[in-house]
């Protein structure tokens, strides 16, 4: 940092409060008044504090407070999904406080063996258990506590809601469940602007979506759901939409979250849909670079993490460095030298990386033992706990019909087995070796080579994976590198060394701040420094997820299958494949000119509700007919989509849009219908862990108080899934009615509420993975308040299931024990296949824009636009000389503003401004500015910090709301006026880019995996008067 | 930093004065603790907290489990965490999170000053407490408290504050900001014990304690405090945002 203080400068207080009250009375009028002049509390010691939930005494008895009950369930206030134990006062069915559930990994470091009683779980946690109740200490963050406030919020849909006037308009009526059944299914001049198709109309699974162009399927297709995030109720969803419904666009936020690190860590590991991701070995590691992911300030699992570097910086082996535009609750200064902050530029990691592999490479710091093994024979024969393809030769031979892709047997004419055809899973990898080209082995390959060989039809020239790796490193200079991160040469060199000196306990972990322009590669090249020392599986190194009890496929119930089910047919809204599958790209061809398409395709992404926006406003590559949105808020997600947005409000363009969600957010409120949801603590669900978890798990979600909404006819609560269910009975559609569950022995068992669904799960987890858990004691359901949901349990499953499902709600689902984390130095649940150096999905792709091929390897690639200009070139440095990016608070997450206990700490965001900005524009903190991109333009306050990389400002997400409690809301003509500490703050995305070069509009996203920008907007800021 | 921004800031910028005061472990703790512990043995608890700064993410799982537990009105924290940028010279900018609550020390300037004896502090197991049937909400006691720890409920107009969560602590059970400390920051226990946690950490770490000048022998210790913030405990601090509304101020506001 340039900016060195010479004297100690003072400790500015940022983020919470730093007071801890307003103020406090004139005494002498007080004492003149008496005593009593408010209200009286319940007690004169402790106020209004309720009375404990149960007493625990020195000698371990327990007695529980019968007015309360204490059960294990799972938070859904951000996307970790926690394990937590909710008090509930009884009487009043009202949550009055939430703490962890101490078998639950995700809440607890030293989790409790699964086979310790309910009873015992209370007694750990009290003052005679271990290490005076804090070795099990199992906890609630502060936002899992404040969204308590969620579930009682005013603002909350109780009813099933139909819009008033036009779209977006704010006012509405309720309506029963049955109408909005009957509405959305039969369609109808529904708003009085003419016809509406109904789901049942729009359910045509042969009449292609597009004249001419089979290929994107029939006009099923039209109906596209977008769930935010799987709270354990996505299976239910994907049951509807794909296998009864028969839509193949279902996709999730990842496009506007991290998707773009998804992607490049699934480039590394193989799969570019599934994205698979390992998280570092916090417990033993000894160095970690933390960069673009923020461990105690954010991410996910938020408190696990939080938890286990807090130990490990403190107690442990860790040392760690946090790689960030942004100085954040990552860095502990109280730490000193264990935990430090290394700014970088906004957007540049992947100079970074690759300014570490280069050096990496020329002082022969990589896992060699490692990356030679080309096979998981060898990798064994090795004792190797992965391999990768780095050795595997790869085509490039711009001549070669197959340039890009690796080099297979068939290539060089070799002779495949009888039933195998060229290019399948037989077809061998090939490795150099002294005679030319041989299949992989069991023994280790050459790591280098560049040459000729002969081929089947002449000669070609190929490569391994490693050396394209080491070339494309070697392309920029130390210098270049450093000049583009603005991190000094020796620094990145340093950093390398220093990872480098740890054998395979170090680790480097990133996440959102990827989202930027150059987002794909920089996560891939970040997540190849992982794989260059070889860590993957060991202990100390990267882990994966240990796995989980899945509720859908177990050996009592298949809750997966549909009989007479769909298989979804034709491309995806999204564009998330080859461009060459389409009927446009074979037409252009024949007309002598295949590229650019009309708009950009994305072969190496998975599901991108980002780019259905687009495609939805564009007609392009088809239209659709309904936008069914789960609890989902792209309209506030997206950076840049509010350019969209007037078209969104236009019924033509999108007919039907129904919105399933507890709240009305910006999203919701371009809904023609809202379904109601249950929240938190009032539904059921399975998870398992995003990731961070080493050994196996399943969070168990069960009703643990009333649900608030509205019933149906038939007193079943309206939420998601019995709408789900509702709908699909309405149209006949398979898999949900009376005959729709099979067991074990193919009887048929009714879906046609949800706990037939999830009841049935439940025993799917009991019993699932080769062993069982126990009964669950009488004992166990009375101290778990398990009792409550007892008679469903009894009248919904078999006599000898039932209790089984009892054990996974009374310990808030099924937890295998702390001691299988590892087995010996590696993991017990290691990643079975090969770590990716080059990925030939993604060097033999040719963008659909440019017609040209990208890197297979990560390198680093400055920010493009999707016709492959650059950034810094259409905007230029000298109009826009500032960058923005954004940051998550460990509180307020894009949901949560609605929990009033969250804004009585942060009550809004500002502009963090570093301070060379501050200083050349004459900005002081507390000035208000206006900031500007291309794409939009925001005011706020200004706070000026040293801990902001120099020409950057940074935003908090989370603020910003125009809807929630932001704007009023009119139901049956009664208004509920807006609250304006609601409406606090700004919107970062609101900064985001629609992309200059797209003719057919739509925002800026990374060329490779189609998520959105919003790390590294170029912006211009001024002082206002 | 210029002056408007500090002023702009509260009272911040300059490091406060004095070393902050080391207590070597928990025997000199407890034998420094005076007169509390006067007279025989004592037999049953004493309640005390370390905190160790290493560990706080600053998450504020305790502040909003306080406001929940103990049905904390608006615009009051019995306890929170406070969040710096700390910039020291030759050093780059590093975060300090500070969590702070009552101190329950033995020497309580808040004790002293009241009228009416409504505050007081308990024989044996040491809390700094309010009998608000007692309290005529004076607030002497909230400007005597050196750590800012006290305020006026506005809704029973009396003197509030942490109570270290005696209703859970008699109950066998912990405060509620120890339960659910995500970073394992906040230890609570029985300084009369040698074998106790926290007493196991007074003796083998080096701590502090806040406004040590001040002589109130607090039972709050820190780990990892920096001298520059041991005097951080007044209303300094934070960016507050421009009121978007008129909220429901109470009166007694400043």
């Amino acid at each position: 940092m340039s900016t060195r203080r010479n004297i100690l400068k003072g400790a500015v207080a940022i983020g919470a409060l730093g007071a801890f009250a307003a103020g406090y009375a004139e005494p002498v009028k007080k004492i003149t008044r008496g005593k009593w002049s408010g209200k009286v509390p319940r007690k004169h010691l402790t106020g209004n504090a309720p009375e404990p939930e149960y007493k625990v005494a020195a000698n371990g008895d327990i007695e529980l407070n019968p007015d309360q009950a204490v059960s294990y369930a799972m938070c859904i206030g951000c996307t970790t999904m926690c394990g937590v134990r909710v008090r509930v006062d009884k009487a009043n069915n009202k949550v009055l406080r939430v703490t962890g559930n101490p078998y639950n990994p995700l809440s607890t470091t030293e989790f409790l063996p699964y086979e310790t009683p309910v009873r015992e779980s209370l007694v750990a946690l009290g003052q005679p258990g271990a290490g005076d109740g804090m070795l099990h200490r199992s906890t609630a963050c502060g936002r899992g506590n404040a969204v308590l406030d969620q579930i009682d919020n005013p603002r909350r849909v109780l009813k099933p809601l139909k819009r008033v006037g036009a779209r977006g308009s704010g006012q509405w009526e309720t309506i029963s469940f049955e109408q909005l059944v009957e509405e959305v299914v039969e369609g109808g001049d529904l708003f009085g602007e003419g016809k509406v198709a109904g789901l049942r109309e729009i359910r045509d699974l042969e009449t292609p979506i597009k004249a001419d162009a089979p290929e994107l399927g029939p006009r099923a297709n039209g109906v596209v759901m977008l769930s935010s995030v799987n709270d354990g109720r996505d299976n239910m969803n994907l049951r509807w939409l794909k296998q009864a419904y028969g839509s193949t666009n279902y996709a999730r936020h990842g496009s506007y979250c991290g998707g773009s690190y998804r992607s490049g860590s699934g480039a590394m590991f193989g799969d570019v849909k599934k994205m698979p991701h390992a998280k570092p070995d916090f417990e033993e590691a000894e160095f970690i670079i933390f960069i673009g992911t923020a461990p105690g300030n954010a991410g996910n699992p938020f408190k696990r993490i939080g938890a286990l570097v807090a130990e490990a910086r403190s107690d442990g082996k860790l040392d760690y460095v946090v790689v960030d535009p942004v100085l954040n609750h990552a860095q502990s200064g109280p730490s000193g030298d264990r935990s430090r902050w290394l700014p970088i530029v906004p957007g540049t990691d992947g100079a970074l990386a690759m300014g570490m592999i280069r050096w990496m490479f020329e002082n022969d710091r990589i896992n060699k033992d490692y990356l030679a093994q080309p096979s998981k024979k060898a990798a064994m024969v090795a004792g190797e706990a992965n391999w990768s393809n780095a050795t595997h030769l790869v085509i490039a031979d711009e001549t070669h019909p197959r340039m890009g892709k690796l080099l297979r047997g068939s290539d060089m004419g070799l002779e495949l087995a009888e039933d195998a055809k060229a290019y399948d899973d037989s077809d061998p990898y090939m490795v150099a070796s002294e005679n030319g080209p041989v299949p992989v082995g069991d023994q280790p390959a050459p790591l280098f080579f560049d040459g000729t060989v002969e081929g089947k039809e002449g000669p070609v020239a190929v490569k391994t994976g490693l050396t394209l790796l080491r070339e494309e490193a070697g392309r920029l200079s130390y210098e270049d590198y450093s000049e583009a991160c603005g991190i000094p040469v020796e620094t990145i060199t340093g950093l390398a060394n220093e990872f480098t000196s740890h054998g395979r306990k170090a680790a480097v972990n990133t996440h959102g701040g990827m989202m930027s322009g150059s987002g794909f590669y920089n996560a891939f090249a970040l997540m190849m420094l992982n794989t260059l020392i070889g860590n993957l599986n060991w202990k100390g190194g990267t882990l994966m997820l240990g796995g989980w009890y899945p509720d859908t496929n177990g050996p009592a119930y298949d809750l997966a299958k549909v009989k007479g089910g769909v298989k979804p047919k034709g491309l995806p809204l999204g564009r998330n494949v080859p461009y060459e599958k389409t009927s446009e790209f074979k037409a252009k061809k024949a007309a002598g000119k295949a590229f650019p398409a009309d708009g950009p395709w994305y072969p190496n992404a998975p599901g991108l509700a980002t780019e259905w926006f687009s495609s939805m406003v564009n007609g392009y590559p088809y239209n659709i007919e309904a936008l069914i949105l789960r609890n989902a808020n792209p309209i506030y997600g997206i950076a840049g989509i509010e350019h969209l947005v007037p078209k969104l409000k236009d019924p033509k363009v999108v007919p039907l849009i129904i919105s399933i969600d507890p709240f009305i957010n910006e999203s919701t409120a371009l809904a023609d219908y809202i379904v109601p949801d249950t929240v938190m603590y009032e539904s059921w669900g399975f998870v398992k862990p995003w990731n961070g978890v080493p050994t196996k798990i399943t969070t168990a979600r069960w009703p643990v108080v009333d649900p608030k909404v509205e019933r149906t006819a038939d007193g079943v609560p309206i939420d998601v899934d019995m709408f789900l269910i509702a709908t699909a009975k309405r149209m006949g559609l398979p898999g949900f009615g009376d005959e729709a569950i099979p067991d074990k022995d193919g009887t048929m068992h009714p879906l046609n509420r949800p706990e037939d669904f999830y009841l049935r799960g439940a025993v799917n987890v009991a019993t699932v993975g080769g062993s069982s858990v126990p009964d669950a004691s009488d004992d166990d359901m009375m101290v778990s308040g398990v009792d409550r949901i007892r008679d469903q349990l009894e009248s919904t499953l078999k006599p000898d299931e039932w209790r089984k499902a009892a054990a996974i709600y009374a310990k808030g689902g099924r937890y295998e024990n702390k001691d299988k984390s590892y087995k010996g130095e590696q993991s017990a649940h290691p990643f079975g296949k090969p770590m990716l150096v080059y990925n030939e999905g993604v060097g033999s792709a040719r963008n659909a824009m440019t017609g040209k091929r990208s890197p297979g390897v990560p390198t680093w690639r400055e920010a493009e636009f999707s016709d492959g200009s650059k950034v810094a070139e259409v905007y230029p440095q000298s109009d826009w000389p500032i960058k923005v990016i954004s940051f998550k608070s460990p509180l307020q997450n894009s949901y949560s503003v609605g929990a009033k206990t969250l804004l009585r700490i942060v009550a809004t965001n500002t502009l963090n401004i570093g301070r060379d900005v501050a200083e050349s524009h004459g900005i002081t903190t507390g000035d208000r500015v206006r900031l500007t991109t291309p794409g939009g333009s925001i005011e706020s306050v200004a706070v000026v910090r040293d801990g902001v990389v120099p020409g950057t400002v940074a935003i908090e997400h989370g603020f910003g709301h125009r809807r929630f409690g932001a704007a009023d809301i009119t139901v049956d003509g009664i208004t509920m006026a807006a609250d304006p500490k609601q409406a606090s703050g700004v919107l970062q995305n609101d900064l985001g880019l629609i992309d200059p070069t797209r003719a057919k509009p739509g925002v800026w996203v990374d060329p490779i995996s189609g998520a959105a920008v919003r790390q590294g907007l170029p912006a211009k800021i001024e002082k206002l008067a | 930093m210029d002056s408007s921004r500090r002023q702009f800031l509260g009272a911040i910028g300059q490091v406060s004065i004095g070393a902050a005061a080391t207590v070597a472990g928990a025997n000199s703790a407890s034998a420094a603790t005076g007169s509390a512990s006067d007279g025989p043995q004592p037999t049953g608890p004493k309640w005390g907290m370390v905190v160790d700064l290493r560990k706080c993410i600053g998450c504020q799982a305790c502040t909003v489990a306080c406001i929940m537990e103990n049905a904390v009105p608006e615009d009051s924290f019995r306890t929170h965490v406070s969040v710096y940028e700390v910039v020291k010279e030759g050093r780059d900018p590093a975060m300090v999170m500070l969590p702070r609550l009552c101190n329950h020390c033995d020497e309580p300037p808040c004790v002293e000053v009241c009228p009416v004896e409504a505050t007081y502090k308990k024989e044996g197991t040491g809390e700094v407490l309010v009998d608000a049937s007692r309290c005529v909400g004076c607030a002497y006691c909230v400007q005597a408290c050196p750590y800012d720890a006290r305020f006026i409920n506005h809704e029973t107009q009396t003197a509030d504050k942490c109570t270290f969560c005696i209703h859970r602590t008699e109950a066998g059970l912990l405060p509620a900001c120890v339960e659910t400390c995500v970073g394992g920051a906040r230890i609570f226990g029985d300084l009369n014990d040698p074998e106790s946690t926290v007493s196991k950490l007074l003796k083998e770490h080096e701590v502090s304690v806040l406004r040590p000048e001040m002589h109130t022998a607090p039972n709050v210790y820190y780990i990892g405090l920096d001298e520059a913030l041991d005097g951080r405990v007044a209303g300094e601090a934070a960016y507050r945002p421009p009121l978007t509304t008129n909220i429901d101020h109470h009166e007694e506001g400043r």
